[in-house]
């Protein structure tokens, strides 16, 4: 704010202050004398009246000077120069408006939200301008949408589509807007009106350049920022599941944008529709993280949590991918029932994966014959066990489907294990061919000593916090071997090695199923893995995970609300349907191995193939940095810094300082007259 | 003694006004009356004493004797003369006024000249019935202001007449020492008019009423004034001075005339006060009253309402 004179010159009629203060100290004496009897009762009263006049002389004088002062300051044409409000618009002739419909707009103002405001205020500056002021319209969140094709003189049209403009939960994309008001001016000057928000910590410092553009060409952003004095809001701002101390979790982080400290009321609601309520304490301005333990079971797909907040409720619910958790039923394909428990596969693999019964480890074990194979059904098993069974290929084609539509298969060593034959039913899914198996230590000996594993694949990682030294006591004197192969990132891996470096666990992944292949025997043929203490640990970590997290059927993906999704197609031949959370299906196009599709609203995704599983999930969510409801920087701010003058209005204050002149000199003289001085 | 060697015209003059004015008002006063204030010895009985050695026996009441055989003493509501003393302030302040009485030529509308008539009529009021009456000046100019004493006899009422012809308003009163000395002069249980402006401090003079007090006087203070003077009622700004000296003070009344009204009030009540206070009456006398009244009141203490300004 400054202060300025059109004829500073004039000032010095200032010194016209003078006369009221000559005339204040030359006050006149009288001179008729009058000679007077009652002189001690006047010289109490003369007393008396110097005391008030004590006060009310200078006073008197000061009105009488400030009086004088004002008039002079009148004539001299004062005027205050501000910036701040918004100055005069329309006299280019050439107005845009821009609205901000992005996520924020949505925050809560004394009963209405900010869009809602900033619709009204739109409304009456479209109402205000003259007729022959060629408007245009954009409406923006993450993509800048111009509701008016070029400027147009049809107000009411532009009334119509600001009233029907609805918020989205999209973030602001403040320079798409501004190239969109440039297109529209044609680079031709003129006033691009902005309401919004301009909350966040990057929707004005992205702008920036555009601002700059828009200004070098002689045009003027007058933004009309409605935000609360103090905008609160409290957000979700991640929910990720993974491993906890006690199984799985989701953690959970709350965000508080708000001045003060708060606590709220959150929901966790997993896939199955189990719910876990929870309270998350929140400082100032500050997060919080809770974390969340996951029952023992629990089916996979996309959980949310949601938290109670009036202001802002469109960032209130955040969306997370859960695996399947427990709950694996296991299809044991027993080959050989062996004469005794130490010569049986399934007695050892019942006890490692179902130590009570399966009551408490989540996993179901049905047991078979190779001829029982035929009632594999894929909804209810997630993983097979071939194991030591002689001949797969009857089965070849129903276990490859199997794998294919997202199942899992462990093929273990044995003696009945033939390499001709399963290459012939197993093929296509095999990591690579198998050739017959290979003793690797003379009789009587202990055999071949696993190599300490490196912990860091996804199957592996448990044995981070213990167990893996564990590996180094497992030994086999035969072994499964295969045709050379190599390693393919994201397709093969050799999981475990043993000392001579042959593959001990080899897995292949196949579309969304995987194939393990344990090159020893899980009984005690082969090798001692069923006396190692990691033996169980082992095998119920290869269940979890392939019927858990690797395990599960579809893929998942993350997303942003209003961002193009991405999805890899495994197979070019297939056109997946998106299906929002809404349940109905969302627009996507196919471009070449990818789905591509851009979702308008948070929540689960689903990627559907007819009469099949679900074949991808995707979580949706809302622009984290869209929930930050304060405001870092302004646009008018950034003006200034290009052009000083844009923004700056001018009030004349002549008129004001002359009635306040002459009130005070009129007002001084009824005072003077009323005390009689 | 009179105050002058040689006879003064003017004096003279004076004088048969001050007289003249004086039997006037006087006779205005006494009609009607029928009963002499001076009710003299064994004139109306009063009440009854026991005797006690000393007294005078021609007051034993031999009948009381007779019946009861006690010796009882008759009194009586009079049974001494009351000596009257006038004490006029004449200092400068006096002379000033524009509503006083219009009898003394050059001293028309003054508080002096109203003072002076008023101080006449007293005495011979006074005189008239038969109590010795005295003249004390207080400042003044034209007499040496001796103490004239209360006396009875035409010879000294023409003395203080002369007196009072002679002098005119002038310098300071002074009024503490002046009271002072006058009060330690005055007979017991005397009747004393003191006639003045008051222009002093209050608590400066006010104390020297104490002497009176002490002597047992009946005191009775004329406190004179002019009503313009206290409303402050002179014209426009104008530069006021005193006739006894002192600052002058450009002054207007217009302007300070509420604030001259509280003083005014302010100051009477203190004075009243102050009167009171020494066992004596206030009387606060306009110089545009009636003297008639003002001499009802002091002297037959009737009532006196005077409306202030």
């Amino acid at each position: 704010m400054s202060f300025g004179l059109l004829a500073p010159l004039v000032l010095g009629l200032g010194a016209l202050v003078a006369l009221p203060v000559m005339a204040h100290l030359a006050r006149q004496t009288p001179q008729d004398r009058v000679p007077f009897g009652a002189m001690l009762l006047l010289e109490r009263v003369v007393k008396r009246l110097r005391r008030r006049r004590r006060v009310k002389d200078p006073l008197l004088l000061l009105l009488r000077a400030l009086g004088v002062l004002a008039v002079v300051l009148g004539v001299s044409g004062p005027h205050l120069s501000y910036t701040g409000g918004v100055p005069e618009y329309g006299t280019s002739g050439r107005v845009v408006l821009l609205v901000d419909r992005s996520l924020s707009m949505s925050l809560q103002d004394s009963g209405a939200t900010l869009l809602q405001r900033a619709r009204e205020e739109a409304v009456g500056v479209v109402r205000g301008l003259p007729e022959g002021v060629s408007v245009g319209l954009v409406a923006y969140d993450d993509d800048a949408l111009r509701l008016t094709a070029a400027l147009t003189t049809d107000h009411s049209r532009v009334i119509a589509g600001i009233e029907a403009l609805q918020p989205t939960s999209g973030a602001s994309n403040l320079r798409g807007a501004l190239i969109e008001a440039r297109r529209l001016l044609a680079g031709e000057p003129g006033e691009v009106l902005l309401f919004s928000d301009e909350a966040g910590p990057k929707m004005v410092g992205e702008a920036t350049a555009e601002i700059s553009r828009l200004v070098q060409l002689g045009s003027a952003i007058l933004p009309w920022t409605r935000t609360p004095a103090a905008p609160r809001n409290v957000a979700v701002a991640s929910a990720t599941y993974g491993d906890g101390e006690e199984g799985g979790q989701v953690t959970v982080r709350v965000v508080n944008f708000g001045p003060d400290a708060t606590e709220v009321a959150c929901e966790v609601t997993l896939p199955d529709g189990a719910s876990i309520p929870i309270f998350v304490d929140l400082p100032p301005e500050g997060a919080a993280e809770e974390r969340i333990t996951i029952p023992s079971e629990a089916l996979g797909g996309v959980g949310e949590v949601h938290c109670d907040d009036p202001d802002l409720q469109r960032d209130d619910t955040r969306y997370f991918h859960l695996p399947r958790v427990g709950a694996s039923r296991v299809l044991v394909v027993d080959g050989d029932p062996g004469d005794t428990p130490i010569r049986s596969e399934v007695y050892f693999l019942e006890r490692a994966l179902a130590p009570w019964g399966g009551l408490r480890s989540g996993v179901t074990i049905d047991v078979t014959t190779p001829g029982g194979l035929t009632e594999l059904d894929p909804d209810r098993h997630r993983i097979v066990f071939l194991a030591n069974v002689a001949d797969p290929r009857p089965f070849g084609p129903l276990l490859t489907d199997f794998v294919r539509r997202g199942g899992n298969l462990v093929v273990s060593g044995g003696d009945n294990v033939t390499a001709a034959r399963y290459n012939a039913a197993l093929s296509g899914i095999l990591p690579a061919a198998l050739r017959k198996p290979r003793g690797v230590a003379a009789p009587g000996e202990d055999g071949v000593p696993m190599t300490l594993p490196d912990v860091s694949p996804a199957m592996l990682r448990p044995f981070r916090r213990g167990g893996r030294a564990a590996f180094t006591k497992i030994r086999s004197h035969t072994l499964l071997t295969f045709e050379p192969y190599r390693d393919v990132e994201g397709e093969i891996e050799t999981l475990l090695r043993y000392d001579n470096g042959m593959p001990a666990l080899v897995q292949r992944r196949i579309g969304q199923g995987r194939v393990m292949v344990w090159t020893s025997t899980f009984d005690l043929g082969w090798g001692n893995l069923p006396l190692q203490s990691v033996f169980m640990p082992l095998v119920q970590r290869i269940v979890s995970y392939l019927g858990g997290e690797a395990g599960q059927s579809a893929a998942r993906f993350e997303g942003t609300v209003g961002q193009s999704v991405v999805v890899p197609l495994p197979d070019r031949a297939i056109e997946p349907t998106v299906i929002g959370p809404d349940g109905a299906p969302a627009r996507s196009r196919i471009d070449g191995a990818r789905l591509l599709f851009t979702p308008d609203r948070a929540g689960a995704y689903e990627l559907q193939l007819p009469s099949a599983p679900s074949m991808a999930f995707v979580a949706v969510n809302t622009d984290p940095e869209e929930s930050d409801v304060r405001r870092y920087d302004s646009v008018a701010a950034v003006e200034r810094a290009l052009s000083p003058d844009l923004l700056t209005q001018r009030m004349d204050l002549s008129r004001l300082a002359l009635a306040l002149g002459l009130l005070l000199l009129v007002g001084q003289a009824l005072w003077a007259i009323r005390r009689g001085t | 003694m009179p105050p002058t060697a040689t006879w003064d015209a003017v004096v003279l003059a004076r004088v048969r006004h001050l007289h003249l004015r004086a039997r006037v008002l006087t006779a205005e006063l006494m009609q009607g009356e029928h009963r002499s204030r001076r009710v003299g010895q064994a004139v109306e009985f009063a009440d009854y004493q026991a005797y006690l050695p000393g007294m005078d026996l021609r007051g034993l009441d031999w009948r009381v004797w007779g019946r009861t055989d006690r010796y009882v003493v008759k009194r009586f509501e009079t049974e001494t003369e009351l000596p009257a003393t006038v004490v006029l302030d004449l200092s400068g302040d006096l002379g000033t006024g524009t509503a006083g009485t219009r009898d003394l030529p050059d001293l028309e509308g003054s508080k002096a000249g109203y003072a002076l008539v008023l101080a006449a009529t007293l005495l011979y009021f006074l005189h008239r019935h038969g109590e010795p009456v005295g003249l004390e000046i207080v400042a003044g100019q034209g007499a040496t202001h001796p103490s004239l004493p209360p006396r009875g006899g035409r010879n000294h009422l023409q003395l203080l007449f002369l007196q009072l012809a002679s002098v005119r308003p002038g310098g300071r009163a002074d009024l503490l020492p002046a009271l002072s000395r006058v009060g330690a002069r005055s007979r017991r249980r005397s009747w004393v008019a003191v006639l003045s402006d008051g222009m002093e401090e209050p608590s400066n003079w006010l104390p020297a009423l104490g002497a009176f007090a002490r002597r047992g006087t009946d005191l009775r203070f004329f406190h004179l004034f002019d009503r313009r003077e206290w409303k402050l009622d002179i014209g426009g700004p104008s530069l006021f001075f005193s006739p006894e000296g002192g600052t002058e003070l450009a002054v207007d009344p217009q302007g300070a005339a509420s604030a001259f009204f509280e003083v005014v009030r302010e100051y009477v009540d203190e004075v009243r006060a102050g009167v009171v206070r020494f066992g004596g009456r206030y009387l606060p006398v306009p110089t545009d009253l009636p003297m008639e009244r003002v001499i009802r009141s002091a002297v037959l203490d009737q009532p006196l309402q005077v409306e202030l300004p």
